[in-house]
């Protein structure tokens, strides 16, 4: 029986290569506009996605979407679920302990505060204040270790829970990646606003991988140089975050 | 082994959040519960309907949507109502939300079976004091509450041993505070960063099991107390026949 | 007016409503499969508890006794992990080689031809096992307490008719049980039903998932309609929903006990 199934796996291994198309499942989050989104049409979308399928058409890969938790989401990629993950996911030492990333596809993004106007906080200073984060976030470990002495931190499991609690006033202040901000500062109105001093962090957007799929990891990071190169990611960039890049490009 | 015992000290204050949130809703729902099963005893067609439908309603939907849905409200009034009374920070709290919610779900709970329990009561019983002149609240009190919490006892028991596991999805749902995090939600974040699912989870369980025991063990006490005029008091069985 | 039901009417009907409408099969698949998984357990626990053979007994009681004893959300979480690892492990001891596990670097599974993926379709089986086994303790003292019920003088007449053990078994206990156990049964469906809304913490996309997501607010034009935080509305719909099913359920086991109960129930109580 044991040599049956070896022969099997054998010839499966050896099947492998033929296929030339590689099924890839990718995990994002889907609650972090623009970078991942869930669309009208009730599907993943945004600068993550649209980057993901030009990442996967250049390294000839088949690529699928799967929604995932962002709190479960190194675990569920370690237990094997999927291949990969792209949710905004900041590239730190710590996370690199246990999982990998390819090149940024994102430069390294300032941290902010928004705060409704007329917030009455000392912001270089913070004491006293009701500081909301998403839970497993790099902010949230900087606010666990700098800013948990004299205020009260809140952890939500995604960013729009977060987000919903500033606008209803439950909490003084978010400090979340400047580039998620941007946008819903912009399109807010002047109903929230950034406020104290921006917290670097973080190493740049990267595509989590894990340890061991040094292959793929390897067709992925020259997939991004290429599309670096050709200023697709700029593109991608530009069109997602207003104002912000060209990074890559000259 | 030593991870074994720095599990069990690292959740030995999560679980005195478990507890707390047991602790604060089962006596607020206990009296709650009394009034609701009234209220569906009630031949008063308005109290009647309110005290059915309100059972009804929160029997028949799931604690998890219960708390998203308490939570998003109470936020969603938070600009216009309790920011100007200045109970914002208190109410949207996980330590008054949990409580809370937990509070109208158990009262609902507990109202059914002290409900049927009211109508289990011998008849024979309150007629006899009716026969002896008593007044309705004396025969509420001399009478019916004695026969009804002695009937109810065992399912109580039951009730607020599930009340107490129903505390491991209050921080699914709502917004953690500081390191705030009861037993489940503990379990849930040791086995996010070391993805250790066979130490974890079975530590929860352990605690999860010792309290329901205890909780098992103070209530078979209060039921032998309540049952000491019989010549040989019934014993609570661990698993009571009643069903949540 | 026109414009604002024909506009109510369309972002009802979007993609992201319509699937929010379709994840309700999972919802529904997760309860009858758990549901009719219950009985089955239910049916061997009882079994086991009623066995003339003491470790089987203790296994039939202490199964109810442990799963009743910690909260279903914990049993709804552990059990798939601990299900998939399980196989993992049997798949690698069969096909794992020491190059492979030589060549894996992480810590499990042991070579990366044993990995299981697990998507929507595998963890709904798995949830629905987990609901199974934990709703199947309760069906076990439901079932165990019904066949108790069963009037010995039907058992004996069976037997003075000549059907052996296992015929008075599934001809008379089992079939009159159903009708002791049902009011029970019923009780334990409403659980189920109560436990399918914990599916999203399988990463499930569920009702419970997609009412968080069309809920939540959203402020960029380029992801969809801009609104404020209206999440307690859709929470609102769910709260509903499950008081319908609720009472649908109710009305049917009424039904079903009805019919079921013919001739059967006016003479036990008679």
């Amino acid at each position: 029986m044991k040599n049956v199934l070896l022969a099997a796996a054998a010839v499966l291994a050896l099947g492998a290569p033929a296929f030339a198309q590689e099924n890839v499942r990718i995990a994002t989050e889907g609650a972090y506009a623009p970078w991942n989104f869930l669309n009208d049409a009730g599907e993943p979308a945004g600068f993550e996605i649209d980057l993901g399928n030009a990442i996967c058409e250049k390294a000839g890969l088949t690529c699928e979407w799967i929604l995932n938790d962002w709190d479960s989401m190194i675990p569920n990629m370690l237990a094997g679920n999927y291949d990969m993950l792209m949710a905004g996911m900041s590239i730190t030492e710590e996370r690199q302990q246990t999982i990998d990333f390819t090149q940024n596809y994102f430069p390294p993004d300032p941290s902010k505060f928004v705060a409704a106007p007329g917030a009455n906080f000392d912001f270089a200073n913070l004491q006293g204040a009701r500081i909301g984060v998403q839970s497993g976030t790099i902010q949230a470990a900087y606010a666990e270790a700098n800013l948990a002495e004299g205020n009260t931190i809140v952890s939500f499991a995604t960013a729009d829970q977060n987000m919903a609690d500033l606008m209803a006033g439950n909490i003084d202040t978010i400090l979340a990646d400047g580039a998620y901000l941007e946008p819903i500062v912009t399109a807010a109105n002047g109903a929230i606003e950034f406020v104290g001093e921006d917290v670097l962090i973080g190493g740049g957007v990267g595509a989590g991988l894990r340890k061991e799929d040094t292959e793929l990891k390897a067709k992925l990071d020259e997939a991004i140089t290429a599309l670096k190169a050709d200023g697709t990611v700029d593109k991608l960039i530009g069109q997602w975050f207003e104002g912000q890049g060209p990074f890559f490009t000259e | 082994m030593q991870a074994f015992f720095d599990d069990l000290a690292l959740m030995a204050p999560a679980v005195m959040f478990n507890i707390s949130f047991a602790a604060a809703s089962i006596p607020l729902g206990f009296v709650l519960a009394v009034f609701l099963a009234l209220g569906k005893a009630s031949s008063n067609p308005i109290i009647n309907r309110l005290s059915r439908g309100y059972i009804y309603a929160f029997r028949g939907s799931p604690l998890f949507i219960q708390f998203f849905m308490f939570y998003s409200l109470a936020l969603s009034l938070n600009v216009t109502v309790w920011k100007p009374m200045g109970w914002s920070g208190f109410v949207l709290h996980p330590l008054f939300m949990g409580p809370f919610v937990l509070v109208l779900n158990t009262a609902a709970y507990t109202a059914e079976i002290f409900y049927g329990a009211l109508r289990a009561v011998p008849r024979g019983a309150i007629e006899a004091a009716r026969a002896y002149g008593m007044s309705r609240s004396q025969q509420f009190r001399r009478v019916i509450w004695p026969n009804l919490i002695r009937l109810a006892w065992p399912a109580y028991t039951n009730e607020v041993v599930f009340l107490f596991h129903a505390t491991a999805i209050v921080y699914f749902a709502l917004p953690v505070i500081g390191g705030q995090r009861e037993l489940m939600s503990t379990a849930q974040n040791l086995f996010e960063t070391d993805y250790n699912a066979f130490l974890h989870f079975p530590v929860a369980a352990l605690y999860f099991l010792a309290v329901s025991l205890v909780i098992f063990f103070i209530f078979g006490l209060i039921y032998q107390r309540l049952m000491r005029h019989l010549p040989s008091p019934p014993r609570l069985r661990y698993i009571p026949k009643w069903l949540r | 007016m026109f414009d604002d039901i024909a506009f109510w009417v369309s972002y009802l009907t979007n993609g992201k409503h319509l699937t929010w409408y379709a994840s309700f099969q999972f919802t529904i698949i997760a309860a009858l499969l758990g549901g009719a998984l219950a009985v089955i357990f239910g049916l061997t626990g009882a079994t086991l508890k009623n066995s003339r053979f003491w470790p089987l007994r203790m296994i039939g009681t202490v199964y109810s006794a442990i799963v009743r004893g910690v909260p279903d959300v914990l049993f709804f979480l552990f059990f798939p992990l601990a299900f998939e690892q399980g196989v993992e492990w049997f798949v690698a001891s069969q096909v794992c080689t020491p190059e492979m596990i030589a060549a894996q670097s992480a810590p499990w599974p042991p070579c990366k031809e044993a990995n299981w993926f697990l998507g929507t379709p595998e963890y709904l089986i798995l949830a629905s096992v987990s609901l199974g086994l934990v709703y199947g303790a309760f069906a076990t003292n439901v079932i165990h307490g019904a066949m108790r019920s069963v009037p010995a003088g039907q058992l004996e007449a069976a037997r003075a008719y000549g059907m052996s053990e296992s015929q008075v078994l599934w001809r008379v206990h089992i079939r009159q049980m159903w009708v002791y156990a049902l009011p029970g049964l019923s009780n334990v469906w409403m659980l189920i039903i109560k436990a399918t809304s914990l599916l999203s913490l399988l990463q499930i996309a569920d009702i419970v998932l997609w009412a968080d997501r069309l809920g939540a607010p959203n402020f960029l034009p380029t992801v969809g309609l801009v609104h404020d935080d209206w999440r307690w509305r859709y929470y609102l719909v769910l709260f509903v929903f499950y008081i319908l099913v609720t009472w649908l359920s109710e009305r049917a086991f009424d039904a079903i006990t009805r019919r079921v109960g013919r001739g059967i129930l006016s003479e036990a109580h008679g």
